[in-house]
């Protein structure tokens, strides 16, 4: 081979290297773009209700209240016939079979809403409003052309009537579509339309806080002293390959321990923020030990050594020089940590957060769920609206685990240029 | 004839199995600059670690024989090496200054040791180490800006202000313009000569050129072992040893 041509192969390397990097990152690109595309085209519909116009007579026959009655009564009178009046009014339905299809057509939270416009506004005994009142799951699917209307009538779950009852409300302009609040505030429901987000979010709040108080204080003094104070001997090096490897241990693992220690053996309650928290500090105790190692290790010697020379005890010259300037890495890669806690699914369906949990938690030792526990419970759902709702959670975890790591990146970047 | 402030007695010093000093007896002078020469990996770092026991960082360390300062052992037990490190300042091969301000750097000693209880008395001891380390003119209206930010030579200079903030009685400078250019040598030299009148100065170095210009006293390191220690002048022109002729003439090392 003359020069020539060895240099012209050389280059010929190079180039198909460089396609085979931009190659590998376009494949890595498209699966991004594909999940995120999918998730989106999913669950952004979720973020929107549909509701009914209705007319609501406020009957002084059918309520047993007075203008200016106390919220007490309010919450405890009935509602129901109003209700039902109201419902019926939608449409002129001809027996009882249609007239339950009409009332099908709300959701179950109808009474509960009419309420509570009666309650904001507390005069309104004889008056009549308009009031956009929750539709069921089916017309909410069906009005985001989630729903096929062309099946034949015994294989779809609208009957005719209520197509024609929904085509006619359409035309009407009666149909509109709100942001969707309860979403965001509702615990888990059996009804996909009251379904929401709420009890999952405060469950993963409180859970990601127990983690955060208990594994970052240890998680930080273990690596300060492995890094700093501790003698290089066998013990050491064995407690730090045990660290690799607990930080490697399966989660569900860690669920199995939650489960045979915390609730078997302490009796904590189960299916508990509280129980979650501690579960997730075990697993998350040596993914930030690891980070937190790393950056101690990563400030220089020589600055150890300054500190010492001018006369600083080997406490001073640990805590006033090393673990500040480490202190960007350690944060950032606690951060890290709790996102991976956070999206953590198998150890919490281990300590019982599958239960099913309308409330919302107030406490950490009240029953609730979890942000990726509730996308497993809604992805098993059969409901249509389900569907939505899942994709949707999971559009909000990731924005949380993607606003976690930006704050990382920023930690990191912002303290770190600083003295260079 | 000056007053020996330090002492070394039978200094043996190893690295796990390695010994690294033999026997290392030497005398340095107060208020003198001694220069310790000789090839790489000889054990002139090493002895001066001893001085304020900075080899206690090392794990593998061990230090047997004595060292005096002024008539107390340095290699007590009992010994308090915070306030040992407060007498026997440090300045390293490459600058290190802390990645916070001038001001902090040079406040930080004095503050761990109690010496400036209040805001002026602080910046009282800040300005007399910049001065005293010629830093003062360069960076008096800049406190404030990271010490790191400073050029190499500056840096060094700020480290030596550091040194001098705990007011040491003696100065351990470990190569301390191996990382400079000409400029910035020379004006640590000149330095190191100012500084002599107030500190008894140890310093390490590769420059025999350095060692003649700054030094009164050289001891000649090879090996682990002490081969010669004179005053400067005889080491250079007339040497006792062989081994010290071969090493000054440039012969091996």
């Amino acid at each position: 081979m003359t020069k020539e041509e060895r240099l012209k192969k050389r280059h010929r390397s190079e180039k198909r290297f460089k396609l085979y990097g931009v190659a590998s990152i376009f494949v890595a690109l498209l699966f991004v773009l594909i999940l995120v595309q999918n998730i989106f085209s999913k669950g952004s519909s979720a973020f929107m209700k549909t509701a009914i116009n209705v007319e609501v007579f406020f009957d002084p026959e059918l309520l047993e209240l007075q203008n200016g009655a106390s919220s007490d009564d309010i919450l405890q009178a009935d509602f129901f016939d109003i209700t039902i009046e109201t419902l019926l009014k939608a449409y002129p339905a001809k027996n009882l079979d249609e007239e339950n299809e009409l009332i099908d057509l709300f959701s179950t939270d109808a009474e509960i809403e009419i309420r509570k416009a009666f309650l904001e506004n507390n005069n309104l005994v004889g008056k009549k409003i308009n009031l956009e009142i929750t539709a069921s799951d089916d017309i909410d699917q069906l009005h985001k052309g989630n729903y096929p209307r062309d099946l034949p009538e015994d294989r779809r779950r609208i009957s005719n009537f209520q197509l024609n009852i929904y085509d006619n409300l359409v035309e009407s302009k009666k149909i509109v579509k709100n942001f969707n609040n309860y979403f965001f505030k509702n615990g888990d429901s059996r009804n996909p339309e009251l379904a929401g987000i709420g009890g999952a979010l405060v469950g993963s709040f409180y859970s990601i806080l127990i983690c955060l108080l208990l594994s970052f204080p240890v998680a930080v003094l273990a690596s300060i002293y492995l890094e700093e104070f501790a003698p290089k001997n066998k013990i050491t090096d064995f407690i730090e390959i045990n660290i690799n490897n607990l930080a490697a241990v399966p989660s569900i693992v860690y669920g199995l321990l939650a489960l045979q220690i915390l609730l078997a053996t302490i009796q904590l309650p189960r299916s508990t923020p509280l129980v979650a928290g501690i579960t997730l500090a075990l697993m998350t105790l040596p993914r930030i030990i690891i980070p937190c190692r790393a950056s101690l290790k990563a400030v220089p010697p020589s600055i150890r050594e300054g500190a010492l020379a001018v006369g600083a005890s080997k406490f001073q010259s640990v805590f006033h020089h090393v673990v500040p300037l480490a202190l960007p890495g350690t944060l950032s890669g606690t951060i890290i940590g709790l996102a991976q806690a956070l999206g953590e699914t198998a150890p919490l369906i281990l300590i019982g957060m599958v239960a099913f949990v309308v409330d919302i938690p107030s406490t950490p030792i009240d029953p609730s769920s979890s942000l990726p526990v509730q996308v497993y419970l809604w992805s098993e759902s059969a409901e249509r609206g389900f569907v939505e709702k899942t994709s949707a959670t999971i559009m909000m975890l990731l924005s949380f685990l993607i606003v976690m790591n930006f704050i990382a990146v920023y930690l990191r970047q912002k303290f770190e240029k600083r003295w260079n | 004839m000056s007053n020996i402030k330090i002492k070394s007695k039978n200094l043996n010093v190893y690295y796990g199995q390695k010994q690294a000093l033999f026997d290392v007896n030497l005398d340095i002078n107060e208020k003198e600059v001694t220069a310790l020469i000789g090839p790489s990996g000889c054990g002139k770092s090493t002895f001066i670690r001893c001085i304020n026991r900075m080899n206690d960082v090392i794990d593998i360390c061990k230090v047997e024989g004595n060292i005096e300062i002024d008539g107390i052992e340095v290699n007590d037990k009992e010994l308090d090496v915070v306030s040992l490190r407060e007498r026997v300042g440090m300045v390293f091969q490459k600058p290190n200054p802390f990645p916070k301000s001038i001001y902090d750097n040079i406040s930080y000693g004095p503050k761990i040791h109690g010496k400036g209880e209040t805001k002026s008395e602080l910046d009282e001891i800040v300005e007399k180490s910049l001065r005293k380390a010629a830093l003062w003119e360069e960076v008096k209206d800049r406190l404030d800006e990271p010490g790191t930010g400073l050029s190499g030579g500056q840096q060094q200079r700020l480290c030596i202000a550091r040194a001098i903030s705990v007011n040491p009685e003696v100065i351990l400078m470990d190569e301390p313009c191996s990382a400079l250019d000409p400029i910035a040598t020379a004006k640590i030299e000149e330095l190191i000569d100012e500084l002599k009148k107030t500190y008894t100065i140890v310093i390490v170095t590769h420059s025999m050129a350095q060692a003649v210009r700054v030094s009164q006293k050289t001891g000649f390191f090879h090996l682990g072992k002490v081969i010669e220690v004179g005053k400067t002048e005889k080491i250079f022109k007339n040497p006792d040893n062989k081994m010290t002729q071969d090493y000054i003439t440039g012969r091996f090392g």
